[in-house]
């Protein structure tokens, strides 16, 4: 294979047949092997049968996105192969189960579910076990190695996994075995999901309790958190509903404790009155917020972009808000961190913006934890405290119970000690104070990196979000010349980054290309916009024609 | 002990909220005395007359939004459990806007104290009636009479788990002093409803006055103390119920303080490449 060739497998199926698992696994065996990989998973809300498929690409230098076009695909059922096989490469192998795909189908046939039935219980369990020994036979593993990585990723019913697995490794076709040829890469990474990657880089900084009620594709990060509570030594709370995951955030951060709460866009809708009382009480609170394809509930597992007006005006009244958008699941770390220290900095409440697929899709990441920020923040030292006094910067010393000094934080209107006050004075006081923290705010992101440029001097595109993956891999695809411009934050907007722009093609997962709005209204850019909202990510080649056309 | 503020007192002469904040002053003296000053004490309240509690008692806190303040405290105890938290609600705040946030925080017992102004009117909003108001009750929003029937949120309460439930009366300062000190005491939910007549919407003083008796026992059986919180007449005031059980964030992680154990960056550094490299 060329070097950075792309090789793709893609397995489908029933929910319940270790579909996502066979994807995980797959992620994990081209990772060990150094190459960089991308996972996407596409399932629908429910949790037995329907269709799945997982699909991870890889090549052995750089990947961000997933291939809808398929070198090796293993279809589990007929949906799946009606869905997927007229999408494999010409050079491709499709390999589907003979026991439900009828007679006269393409590509090779193994009786997969009834060579799992001699291995009860559970034999549809067992059969993403068989896809992933079709993979690695076809990646030219001999049967001992893939007994064992099967053990490995498979330790429950370990001994009848590794017998299934030789039982198909021996059904597979000589001319299958060693098909594919895939190069070693260079990286030491690991694969992690953007909700993963929001999480570990949220703690990093300094996050000590995530509060969080279930909403899918947030809901991972509690997931992620909660599984690590022992070893990480965070806490991960899930509530009666978004509004007390919201308060209770505000309450801790009262009380000393770094706080991050997520949802979608119905659970960031329930938070916001108490987004508002974050930016009143000027409490440090990070709010994750994962877009699902909307409105109201939507289409929960499928991704899109049309939360963004939603996300950058989060609240109601004047506060500053700080609205950061990571284009790639390592930036998702980076990112969460730094929100996390902006908030604690200038005390006020901070939306990390996620949307299906970059939440949930995986990809190999080379993280080093001491280049993320510390949530480091101006503390009070001595002397009588007042929690809102005025100061140069607008902002106020923290400080935190126990302690013999009074704490006030308000909700309403308030004086310097935090006690209510409806006279005109203190109102523009404290107006005037918030409003110096968002001066001071703007002043310091013009002193760190906003947005990414990547490959300057051609035409211009312009992206933000997950959606930056796609159109990163599709310009690899295509073999286009573009640059790319990123912002990744979206509130303040860095209108100083964009002196010399004004035309683009704009790329975003809307239907009425609110990030094109966004831009004509921040900086003046004329869009020619490339749209999608099917709830499907964009593929790196469709985008590619599209791309080569708008240009 | 300085437990005043500059802060103006706007309620109308003769609100009952004049009896809960001489009892809460009370009530903090005879806890600092017990060991729990005001540096770890802390407030929190919700809106409405009630919520103006939060200006005059110089306790730190935060005063929070409608309903949502039994969440603030939540918050304030699971990430630093030194702290002694005590939100002030209405009863709109507890039983309209709030009601799933105190009746989660008995279900989970989470150790924090609830005390409940319970006035039955919205006062700050003139007068509409409220979630413990009687049926017939006339206001702004009801001119003809309210057509429901009003909740038992002692009942409730119980049912749901509340592990130390109580009443008093506004006209009782030392009776409303310690019933709340022993609610602070208290590991776990504890639930403090105060009868508070509102001399402008529903003055009640004269009704209560004839009312209120003195629960004498409290009932260790909780379908006993179920069935005397559903007696209208007696109103009695007492403890209604009183257990020990395991608190919650002790269920969820034991020791740990989050806010004080908090991990220092090399640490941090450390587990997230010990977490990485496994993957």
């Amino acid at each position: 294979m060329k070097k950075n060739e792309v090789f793709t497998y893609l397995v489908g199926g029933r929910a319940g047949e270790g579909v996502k698992k066979a994807g995980t696994v797959a992620m994990s065996i081209f990772t060990r092997m150094g190459r960089a990989s991308f996972e996407m998973d596409d399932y629908p809300s429910l949790i037995r049968g329907g269709h799945n498929f997982s699909v991870v690409s890889t090549a052995a230098d750089t990947i961000t996105s997933h291939y809808m076009e398929a070198d090796l695909m293993v279809l589990h059922d007929e949906r799946s192969y009606l869905e997927h096989q007229s999408h494999v490469k010409p050079t491709g192998v499709v390999v589907y189960n003979s026991d439900e795909v009828g007679e006269g189908a393409r590509g090779i046939g193994i009786p997969m579910k009834s060579e799992a039935k001699k291995y009860p219980p559970n034999p549809e369990l067992r059969m993403g076990v068989g896809s992933v020994t079709v993979l690695a036979a076809a990646i030219g593993m001999p049967v001992n190695q893939a007994e064992e990585i099967i053990k490995k990723e498979y330790p429950r019913d370990r001994e009848k996994n590794a017998d299934y697995a030789r039982a198909i490794y021996e059904l597979i076709p000589s001319e299958v075995l060693g098909k594919f040829h895939l190069e070693k890469g260079t990286h030491q990474s690991s694969a992690l999901t953007g909700n993963q990657a929001a999480a570990l880089g949220a703690y990093s900084a300094g996050l000590d309790m995530y509060f969080a009620y279930p909403m899918t594709p947030s809901t991972s990060i509690l997931h992620f958190l909660a599984a690590h509570m022992s070893d990480l030594q965070v806490v991960a709370i899930h509530p009666e509903n978004e509004i007390a995951v919201a308060n209770m955030a505000v309450g801790a951060a009262f009380a000393g404790a770094k706080t991050m709460v997520g949802s979608s866009g119905g659970g960031l809708a329930l938070m916001e009155e108490t987004y508002s009382l974050a930016g009143m009480v000027e409490a440090p609170v990070v709010f994750v917020l994962s877009s699902r394809s909307g409105p109201s509930t939507g289409v929960p597992t499928y991704t899109d972009q049309g939360d963004l007006e939603f996300a950058v005006n989060q609240g109601h009244g004047e506060f500053p808000r700080i609205v950061v958008a990571p284009g790639s699941v390592e930036e998702a770390y980076y990112k969460a961190a730094e929100l996390l220290l902006l908030v604690w900095r200038f005390q006020t409440p901070g939306t990390l913006v996620l949307d299906r697929h970059l939440s949930e899709s995986s990809h190999t990441v080379n993280i080093d934890p001491e280049k993320a920020v510390w949530a480091d923040f101006i503390s009070h030292d001595s002397g009588e405290y007042r929690r809102y006094e005025v100061t140069e910067t607008g902002i106020s010393p923290l400080l935190f119970p126990p302690s013999s000094e009074l704490i006030k934080w308000n909700s309403y209107e308030h004086d310097e000690f935090g006690i209510t006050s409806d006279k005109a004075e203190k109102i523009v006081a404290m107006h005037d104070k918030r409003k110096k923290k968002l001066s001071k705010l703007h002043e310091y992101l013009k002193t760190i990196k906003t947005v990414n440029v990547y490959n300057p001097g051609h035409p211009v595109i312009m992206t933000y979000g997950s959606t930056t993956m796609s159109v990163l891999e599709a310009l690899r695809a295509g073999d286009i010349d573009a640059t790319v411009v990123q912002p990744v934050y979206l509130r303040p907007f860095p209108v100083w980054e964009f002196t010399g722009y004004d035309r683009a093609v704009v790329v975003e997962q809307s239907s009425t290309g609110q990030f094109a709005t966004l831009l004509k209204e921040k900086a003046q850019v004329d869009s020619l916009v490339i749209a999608k909202y099917d709830g499907r990510p964009f593929d790196p080649q469709n985008l590619a024609l599209a791309i080569k056309e708008a240009v | 002990m300085e437990l005043r503020t500059y802060a103006e007192n706007t309620w109308c002469p003769g609100c009952g909220n004049f009896g809960i904040l001489n009892g809460v002053k009370r009530a903090a003296e005879m806890l600092s005395e017990k060991g729990i000053g005001t540096e770890r004490l802390m407030m929190s309240a919700g809106i409405g007359c009630h919520g103006k509690i939060f200006d005059y008692l110089r306790i730190s806190g935060l005063y929070s939004i409608h309903g949502r303040s039994m969440a603030t405290v939540e918050g304030m105890k699971f990430a630093n459990p030194d702290l002694k938290v005590i939100t002030f609600v209405g009863d709109g705040d507890a039983y309209g806007e709030g009601l799933a946030h105190v009746l989660f925080a008995a279900k989970r017992n989470a150790d924090i104290t609830v005390v409940v102004h319970d006035n039955k009117v919205y006062g700050l909003t003139t007068g509409q009636f409220t979630p413990t108001s009687t049926k017939g009750f006339k206001g702004g929003s009801t001119p003809e009479g309210s057509v429901e029937d009003p909740l038992n949120p002692l009942a409730l309460l119980l049912e749901a788990g509340g592990t130390f439930v109580a009443r008093t009366y506004s006209g009782k300062i030392p009776h409303v002093a310690d019933t709340l000190v022993r609610a602070v005491e208290h590991e776990g939910f504890s639930l403090v409803e105060v009868l508070q007549p509102c001399v402008t919407y529903n003055d009640t003083y004269r009704l209560y006055n004839e009312k209120v008796k003195l629960l004498e026992e409290t009932p260790d059986k909780l379908g006993e103390a179920i069935d005397t919180a559903r007696i209208q007449d007696p109103l009695y005031i007492g403890v209604f119920y009183e257990v020990k059980k395991p608190v919650y964030h002790r269920e969820l992680y034991g020791e740990r303080n989050p806010a004080k154990d908090s991990l220092s960056r090399e640490e941090r550094v450390r587990r997230i490449r010990n977490l990485l490299s496994v993957r």
